[in-house]
């Protein structure tokens, strides 16, 4: 799985969705669902044998602390996952790609 | 520290969310204040604790759990899911908890094996 997964395609979907925009809270919640729906559709246009889960997590700068795990009960010759942080100047944007082969 | 313990039930083949909220049983962690020095140690034991009773459950599934603790400062936060898989069979499930300091989230997914 590792040998698609690229980091790049899922930095460039929250580039494109959210780009320089503040954090507002009446549009982080259609962030978070374009950004999901865009990498997921990157993902499924590869055609390979997986099931995919996506996970985005937006968080305003203030100071506030977050920590983030997950653990997986999976084949791990075939599965995998890929977590990408990304940030501008009023939030961070988290994002976790996790493959299982059918 | 006590954590946040949830069991899901599977059932007849298919995943069900709705069993699984029901069975959630929060623990004392609602005595602790958010700590930068145990928050790592909080999430994966909480993750860790989820998916061994989720194994022990011997269903024909794959299962990811994730755990995200914020601490209350004001701050937003916004999280959301998408997955392509089979939607007769697979499922998740997602808890949201909080004390006097903290939010905690935790999400269960369960991915049939065919």
């Amino acid at each position: 799985m590792d040998d698609f997964m690229s980091e790049d395609k899922v930095g460039c979907s929250v580039e494109t969705v959210i780009g320089e925009n503040s954090y507002k809270h009446g549009r982080v919640n259609q962030w978070t669902t374009s950004v999901v729906e865009q990498c997921l559709i990157q993902l499924s246009k590869l055609d390979k044998p997986f099931k995919f889960i996506v996970n985005c997590i937006i968080m305003q700068k203030n100071g506030a602390g977050l920590q983030t795990a997950s653990t997986c009960f999976w084949d791990n010759n075939t599965d995998g996952s890929c977590t990408v942080r990304w940030e501008n100047d009023t939030m961070y944007v988290i994002i976790s790609v996790f493959g299982l082969a059918i | 520290v006590d954590l946040l313990l949830m069991f899901c039930d599977v059932f007849q083949g298919s995943f069900n969310s709705e069993e699984a909220e029901n069975v959630v049983k929060e623990s004392v962690l609602g005595g602790d204040d958010y700590s930068q020095t145990h928050v790592n140690k909080w999430t994966a034991a909480i993750v860790e604790r989820c998916l061994t009773q989720l194994v022990k459950l011997n269903k024909p599934y794959k299962y990811i759990v994730t755990c995200s603790v914020m601490q209350k400062t004001g701050a937003g936060l916004h999280t959301a899911n998408s997955c392509f898989w089979d939607t007769s069979m697979d499922g998740s499930c997602t808890v949201r908890w909080e004390n006097r300091t903290m939010y905690c989230v935790v999400s269960v997914f369960a991915v049939c094996i065919a």
